[in-house]
């Protein structure tokens, strides 16, 4: 193995090495056993609904094809051409029947099968159905959202989510009718490790109160009383032993907020009892700012409805690429609020995201320094603060003021990168997960109180 | 009224008078000073209560989608602005809390290709130019952001004189080379 990155993690102590964040060599090993394995977001069944849809997109720095089927299927394969490794597609998407490379005009079908040769003749013995596009082996459909891994052995995506489908399920299951994608996608490159962005949507809700403060002057209603603008104090963060995590307020405005009063309403009233009869009232109800991220770089906020990946692009930058999604079935007026109120908040020009932008690219630079790179950092809050199955959340909890999330994130990272395989990786995760409930009820009972 | 970018319209190189061509002009370097020197409130001030002030994403597509380049009234835009949200922005800004712009960006906004069109409205000219704004922050941070704009002026009896009721803002980038937009276009 190239590099060792286990020393760089001490989760138990909550001490990390920002190397992770700079290394070269890291993030070389991140494209070839993160991103080369793990599942990624790919695109939603709205982004490409008819028969020859397709976009474009990357998993890591492997850029990929992925096309609606005459079946209705989908099929995803490496944007790349077998004869001399060009692009097959150079736009965003479109609909279309052959693939046709630009060089030589190699063409492939809409699943990436070879199907025309110029000069065939020329080529001894040709067999082109080995000489097909690189496939995505293993695609699945979750609630609309198609996720892709490179690699065949990998568990199911709910094996995957595992406590984390439960939570997911109040972003991608509150509506009857499911979601769908606004159109457009704000794409946009941050000069930082596609990690800062990804940990904080796994973990971290104590930066808002300091990192956005300008935010909410910028959107507090103008009758406002500001008195009551402090940030509410009681929720809830959960962490799963395979990396993914999310954190959410129980009380408090939020959502009048951003994305704004119209959604508040149609939120937290017009379709709440849609809402409990699909989810029951602790997820219909809860779930205030929620952050969430699946792990390693697909991240959304439900309620403000934002959706992005993360795209690395070497350890230094990153291409963030984000989407809308709404309730298929609410209002044009209710969709066009949505549209409206998170492109305020949460988009390149967004009261919230231009500030985390500057955190991070900060953070960067920083790290180019020798001492930088060696000094120690602290992702030690909430330790001790523990809880198990508490409250009606399932698995591991804390409050919402906690880097649990974020030290399950870099424990996750770091077996993923060191580990041979998904038997180990995963033995790994119940190992971790067997010594917790251990500790946790020894210590805090089980069924405490999640979220004081 | 949203605007659109596939209006079909008729070309034209039509003539207006010099003293309106210089008006008009020295209006938008007027507007860019008053950018460059962070005199935001005095910008408000050039927003007319009806303003709309749009800049849509747009998507790298092939010759023959071309209709598809620009997002929808209803699609992704990078701003879709009214009167009330630019407040929102300013209010932003001056909070102490911005750290995307504290310290400040320091701007340059530069327009020329200026083209002043009439409309059905004798108040109102449509006014076209191309931009470069170029933003330096911190110790060495720079971006330049390039591109068209489309104005809709219209001459008023108090401030200056005149006020942006319409501004649609075409970036020439399909993906956004910058880490935010915190600087007005």
């Amino acid at each position: 193995m190239a590099v060792d990155v286990r020393p760089l993690v001490d989760m138990e102590q909550g001490i990390l090495s920002p190397r992770v964040y700079c290394d070269e060599d890291i993030f070389q090993l991140e494209l070839e056993r993160l991103f080369g394995r793990c599942w990624l977001f790919l695109a939603h069944d709205t982004m490409i609904p008819k028969a020859g849809d397709y976009m474009t997109t990357y998993m890591g720095e492997d850029p990929v094809i992925i096309a609606r089927q005459r079946d209705g299927s989908v099929a995803a394969f490496l944007n790349q051409c077998r004869h001399r490794g060009m692009r097959l597609c150079r736009v965003d998407g479109g609909n279309n029947k052959v693939f046709s490379c630009t060089y030589h005009g190699w063409g492939y079908d809409l699943a990436g099968n070879l199907i025309n040769v110029p000069h065939e003749e020329q080529f001894p013995d040709m067999d082109r159905s080995e000489w097909g596009a690189i496939k995505v082996p293993r695609l699945e459909n979750y609630h609309g959202f198609i996720f892709g891994s490179w690699d065949p052995t990998i568990p199911s995506f709910t094996d995957y989510l595992g406590d984390m489908a439960w939570y997911m399920d109040v972003f991608v299951n509150r509506f009857d009718g499911g979601l769908e994608a606004i159109g457009g996608v704000h794409k946009w490159v941050i000069d930082c490790n596609w990690k800062f962005a990804a940990e904080q949507f796994t973990s971290d809700m104590s930066h808002a109160e300091v990192s956005h403060g300008s935010a909410f002057i910028a959107c507090m209603p103008d009758d406002y009383d500001a008195a009551r603008g402090t940030m509410p104090e009681y929720g809830v963060q959960f962490s799963s032993e395979a990396g993914h995590g999310c954190g959410f307020f129980l009380e408090g405005p939020v959502l009048e907020f951003t994305p704004g009063v119209r959604i508040a309403d149609y939120w937290e009233r017009e379709t709440l009892e849609e809402a409990r009869r699909r989810l029951g009232d602790a997820r219909a109800e809860g779930f205030r700012a929620a952050h969430f991220n699946v792990f390693p770089t697909f991240s959304f906020l439900p309620g403000i409805q934002t959706t992005r990946v993360w795209h690395p692009r070497g350890p230094n930058q990153i291409e963030v690429w984000a989407w809308v999604m709404v309730p298929k079935n609410a209002p044009d007026e209710v969709k066009e609020a949505w549209r409206i109120g998170t492109m305020r908040t949460f988009s390149p020009a967004g009261h919230f995201e231009q500030d985390d932008g500057e955190n991070w690219v900060e953070i960067q630079k920083t790290l180019r320094g020798s001492m930088a790179r060696r000094t120690k950092l602290n992702v030690q809050m909430g330790m001790g603060g523990e809880r198990l199955d508490a409250d009606g959340f399932p698995g591991k909890t804390n409050i919402c003021y906690a880097e649990m999330a974020a030290r399950g994130f870099y424990q996750r990272w770091s077996d993923v990168l060191s580990m041979e395989s998904w038997a180990e990786i995963d033995a790994a995760r119940a190992r971790r997960g067997d010594a917790v409930m251990r500790r946790l009820v020894a210590v805090n009972g089980r069924n405490g109180q999640a979220g004081r | 009224m949203a605007t659109t970018l596939s209006e079909p319209e008729a070309p034209t190189v039509e003539r207006v008078a010099p003293e309106l061509q210089h008006e008009v002009e020295q209006f938008l370097y007027y507007e860019a000073e008053v950018l460059d020197e962070r005199r935001f409130d005095e910008w408000l001030e050039l927003l007319a209560d009806d303003l709309h002030y749009w800049m849509p994403t747009r998507r790298n597509r092939a010759r023959k989608d071309m209709a598809r380049e620009f997002a929808g009234a209803r699609e992704a835009a990078f701003f879709d602005e009214d009167k009330d949200s630019m407040v929102r922005r300013v209010r932003r800004i001056d909070s102490g809390m911005a750290w995307a712009e504290d310290p400040p960006s320091r701007t340059r906004h530069m327009v020329s290709n200026v083209r002043v069109l009439p409309t059905e409205i004798p108040e109102e000219f449509e006014v076209r130019c191309a931009y470069l704004l170029y933003r330096s922050r911190l110790e060495r941070d720079v971006e330049i952001f390039v591109g068209a704009r489309r104005d809709l002026l219209r001459r008023v009896d108090d401030g200056v004189g005149w006020q942006i009721a319409r501004r649609t803002i075409i970036l020439d980038q399909a993906t956004l080379l910058a880490k935010n937009l915190s600087v007005f276009f």
